[in-house]
């Protein structure tokens, strides 16, 4: 899922409250007025397509290759429960009002996209969710990877339609790559995404087409078949100007479930509807999913008020990721679960995991020597916030790159916390002075002192730990949560000395690690090719003495090893998995060595409660969920909620409650 | 400025308005009671505290609440880092010899210590055999340490908010007053834009964006509240120097050659000095709420200070552990309610129209 992407660039720690109060524009449905002067977005196309013959080809489907081999991935599994009953309301909670109804531009990433996008519309290719490296036929009915290993030929289903009944086309595919390349659309990263990834747009006819890739991979139908087309109709006044335009407006979707003007109650809740007789109801991987009629999202900004809400009754779900609600604001022995009337589960899924940890700043002065990062190491007891803090349900990340399915190193392991190493390493940096507050200091007076930065309030407490115990190795941390705009912004513009942060990561095959250890990505001079600067390490040469500091990169270690970056380069193009695998193991021991990333921690499961009307296949979910409703495989049963709800009333109490686990998938 | 206030010699006057502020009884106990606590908590360190106050180890006597650390080493253990008292006193007290002793402040513990090293971090109820009279928090620390520590965090800052906001409203107002025409216009003006500017937005704007460090952000904060602060002070004072300037006196003093620094602090200031210590209690009642919601809104101190808006935004979010809300809560309510009584009993006895009373 390519598209998700965007959000590894701005991933923010879940759980934060947002201050601010419903949303500050007040831009309404009556832009349409407006229309008349807005731009004309055909005219841009076709001058579009004149100027970039190059990339946008059109043949006939004469010219499709021979012998191609056409999959649709009908031999794999279903994954959703095909007799799950339609119908009812689910009640559920959103935390911030949307800013936005689009899916793309400034404020598009909050906690509405996966309801628009992410989690609803299906892209081309679908990976699945139960098999690795494995797709299913979204809106493609077919796919085929040409000879040269760099080209996915598509076949849109001609069944394909938009919510207001237009059929899906190539006219919809060569819109979405002319407005994902457009510099309208004010998103740099799609821009280069979709300038970087996509070599050429081949369109065959109104349903076959295919797209062009600079390198071959192992996975690159999935890799580059997970995105999904805008509908061309409605985007007519696209063009300077066109957020303020679709701030609010609604566009027709794909998918299962649209929002409707009139289901917005402002600053309170938007309800989502199911698409009557929706395309793709019963195809095989779509029937038994997205089954209730309606689902209702209400605004709730407080985290604990969500849960007191739905131990009241008032919402379906809810989350119970916190140690704090999971053992004490619902505890096993509360009424409602012993009764049975509502289930705790947990369910162990198999996705990769964010990658938290503390990111040391190498370009700061002291956390430029090894030592001393190699002491933070062993002076950051994470042990003790998985094991006291996260009371044992989180685990200390191993690798930099933990949940992809396999090891991406075969021996590395966190470093354990031990305060005597530690000073043994501030030791060979100099410092061997205890001060009178116990921190070390050096010969020239300089105390062992750093900051810690984080973005999210949620991190306080586990901070407050980290530095009780860093204190025990002669280290100090202070303190800085800042809120997450401004606490991002100071990591990504390598202003901090530490940071707790993390990037979320999409289900892919392997991980990426250009973007967070390349040397360009921590200064853009850090290779010179005749005197100039360039963003390739092969074939130029290391600037013995970078200045200029690379912002907004995801390098928040300032990470700039030319040995690491030659074999970023090659990982990055490498063709099969074997080679993946053997470059990541080589990449993970650099990073390993170079100690500036703290193993965080990761949580294998995802677990939260329901009230027993709510219904889930045999497996209870698939094993790349991120959240219980990523894949959308649970329904309602209707007349079980009243059922329950007289129970409620009745006290009466059902014998097969409780706390059920679901482990099928756990890490062995 | 000239440094003495010469208010404070006692003239019969303010004799009889102390008196009177102690004979309004209400007011005179929540002093006493204000004052006592003020003082316990400037001496926290020996009462509520991980370190001993006295150590006798191995013949020498060690005073370790003030000053350097010692090392576990130093008493005989085997970490580098400072030593824990309690671990201590029980080792001591195993030992039959009896030659080594130590004596625990009453609440052995400190407000950032995680009090159940190797136990989960989870509110616990109050325990009085393990001296945790008001329980703990989220991350196992004492509540009442935090409390008292946490109290004297906010006395600091309100003394430091009161003499500044004191200091510049009082030498404006003055000078508004004392010069008057086209200053005043000019600088009324001034003040009215300034104090509609949304204050809460810019500080928690500023706050959330100046880097952190205790000293910088207490700093930082300060000065962020006293610039939105000063202002309603200078419109007392303007209106009390009007009315001052028009004295006698002050004629005579202008008529003697005496300068405009000296006519406004050594005599006009003096003559109005009844009105701003009025207003002393209500200000500070007043910074310590501002600092508390600010801290409960997670733009205050940075963490791990004690603080009882954080202790209060603690409560509300562990509502199952009622303890953690009823302390903070109890503690705000008391001190703001004590202060107001003295404020009010104050403000009874200076009021120079001394038979009205406000109920």
């Amino acid at each position: 899922m390519i598209l998700l992407s965007r959000s590894a660039v701005l991933a923010l720690l879940a759980g934060f409250a947002l201050f601010t109060a419903g949303c500050g524009k007040s831009s309404g449905p009556a832009d349409k007025a407006s229309d008349a002067g807005a731009p004309k977005m055909e005219a841009d196309l076709e001058r579009t397509l004149k100027e970039q013959p190059g990339f946008y080809v059109f043949k006939t489907p004469a010219d499709l290759p021979a012998g191609l081999k056409w999959e649709d991935g009908s031999e794999l599994p279903e994954f959703a429960d095909p007799n799950a009953k339609k119908g009812g309301t689910f009640s559920y909670f959103i935390s911030d009002f949307p800013r936005t109804l689009r899916t793309i531009g400034p404020d598009a990433t909050g906690g509405i996209r996966p309801y628009l996008l992410d989690y609803v519309e299906p892209s081309f290719i679908a990976p699945h969710p139960n098999v690795t490296n494995g797709g299913y036929a979204g809106l493609a009915a077919s796919w085929a990877v040409g000879p040269d290993g760099r080209t996915v030929y598509f076949k849109i289903d001609p069944q394909a339609r938009w919510s207001d009944g237009k059929p899906l086309t190539t006219a919809d595919v060569v819109f979405t790559l002319y407005f994902m390349r457009s510099p309208h659309l004010n998103e740099p990263w799609y821009n280069d995404f979709y300038t970087k990834n996509y070599q050429q747009l081949i369109v065959f006819d109104d349903h076959t087409f295919a797209t062009v890739h600079p390198e071959k991979k192992p996975d690159l139908a999935i890799r580059f078949g997970g995105w999904v087309p805008y509908p061309r109709h409605a985007y007519q006044d696209f063009g300077p100007g066109w957020l303020e335009r679709f701030q609010w407006r609604e566009t027709p979707k794909l998918g299962a479930y649209e929002l409707k003007e009139k289901d917005i109650e402002k600053g309170r809740a938007v309800t989502l509807t199911r698409v009557k007789g929706w395309w793709a109801e019963n195809k095989r991987f779509f029937r038994g999913r997205f089954n209730p009629d309606r689902y209702r999202l209400e605004v709730i900004r407080d985290p604990d008020k969500a849960i007191e809400s739905f131990i009241r009754g008032d919402l379906d779900f809810a989350p119970l990721g916190l140690s704090k609600y999971w053992y004490e604001t619902l505890p096993d022995n509360h009424p409602e679960v012993t009764s049975g009337r509502l289930i705790k589960f947990k369910f162990y899924n198999q996705t990769p995991r964010p990658d938290f940890g503390l990111w040391i700043n190498r370009a700061k002065p002291v956390l430029d020597n090894r030592d001393v990062r190699e002491g933070i190491q062993h002076a950051s007891n994470i042990t003790l916030v998985c094991e006291q803090f996260f009371r044992g349900d989180a685990v200390q990340m191993q690798t930099r790159s933990d949940g992809y399915g396999w090891r991406m190193h075969p021996t590395i392991t966190a470093r354990p916390f031990d305060p005597v190493k530690a000073r043994e390493y501030f030791a060979k940096a100099g410092f061997t002075t205890q001060g009178r507050d116990g921190v070390l200091a050096n010969a020239g007076g300089q105390r062992l002192s750093f900051t810690i930065t984080a973005y999210s309030p949620a991190m306080r407490d586990l901070l407050t730990i980290l530095k009780q115990e860093a204190i025990k190795a002669g280290l100090e941390f202070n303190i800085e949560v800042l809120d997450s705009t401004t606490g991002w912004k100071k990591i990504q513009e390598k202003n901090h000395d530490i940071a707790l942060a993390a990037l979320s990561r999409s289900a892919e095959l392997y991980p990426r690690y250009w973007e967070m250890y390349h040397g360009s990505n921590a200064y853009t001079d850090a290779y010179l090719k005749d005197g100039k600067p360039t963003p390739i390490a092969t074939g130029s040469t290391p600037n013995p003495q970078p200045k200029q500091i690379a912002v907004q990169t995801n390098n928040m270690t300032m990470t700039f090893i030319p040995e690491l970056d030659r074999l970023i380069e090659a990982y990055d193009k490498a063709e099969t998995l074997e080679e993946i695998k053997s470059l990541a193991v080589k990449i993970e021991q650099i990073i390993h060595d170079d100690a500036g990333w703290v193993n965080g921690w990761q949580r294998p499961f995802y677990r939260g409660g329901y009230w027993r009307h709510v219904k889930w296949p045999q497996a209870f979910n698939v094993a790349q969920s991120r959240d219980f409703e990523e894949f959308f495989v649970h329904w309602l049963d209707v007349d079980e909620r009243k059922e329950v709800e007289a129970a409620r009333k009745s006290g009466r109490t059902y014998p097969d409650g409780g706390v059920k686990v679901f482990d099928q998938y756990k890490a062995q | 400025m000239t440094g003495r206030f010469s208010f404070l010699r006692l003239d019969p006057l303010t004799r009889r308005k102390l008196q009177r502020f102690r004979s309004i009884r209400r007011g005179y106990v929540s002093f006493l009671i204000l004052a006592v606590a003020i003082v316990l908590s400037l001496a926290a360190e020996l009462l509520v505290n991980s370190r001993a106050l006295v150590v006798r180890y191995e013949g020498k006597w060690h005073f370790p609440t003030y000053g350097a650390i010692h090392t576990g080493r130093e008493f005989g253990f085997d970490y580098d880092y400072e030593v824990r008292y309690r671990d201590l006193r029980e080792r001591f007290a195993a030992d039959p010899s009896g030659r080594n002793w130590i004596l625990l402040p009453p609440i052995p513990y400190d407000p950032l210590e995680n009090c159940y090293p190797g136990d989960t971090f989870r509110p616990r109820p109050p325990d009085w055999a393990k001296r945790h009279l008001l329980g703990t928090d989220q991350i196992n620390r004492d509540i009442l340490a935090r409390l008292i520590y946490g109290f004297r965090n906010a006395l600091v800052f309100a003394g430091a908010f009161l003499l500044l906001t004191y200091l510049i409203g009082i030498s404006v107002g003055c000078l508004m007053g004392y010069f008057g025409g086209w200053f005043d216009l000019l600088v009324q003006r001034l003040i009215e834009i300034w104090s509609n500017i949304p204050f809460l937005f810019v500080v928690i704007i500023i706050a959330s964006i100046v880097p952190a460090g205790i000293g910088v952000n207490l700093g930082v904060l300060l000065f962020i509240v006293v610039l939105f602060s000063w202002t309603g002070m200078t419109y007392y004072m303007r209106s009390a120097t009007y009315r001052e300037k028009a004295r006698d006196y002050v004629h005579a003093a202008q008529v003697l050659g005496a300068g405009t620094p000296r006519i406004i602090f050594r005599h006009i200031l003096p003559n109005v000095l009844s009105t701003i210590v009025t207003f002393i209690p209500f200000t500070i009642a007043s910074s310590i709420s501002a600092l508390t919601a600010l801290d409960f809104l997670g733009f205050g101190l940075p963490p791990p200070t004690p603080s009882w808006g954080e202790l209060l935004r603690q409560g509300t979010s562990n509502l199952q552990s009622p303890w953690i809300v009823a302390s903070a809560f109890s503690a705000l309510v008391i001190v703001l309610v004590l202060v107001t009584f003295v404020g009010e009993a104050i403000r009874e006895a200076f009021d120079p129209k001394k038979f009205t009373t406000y109920q």
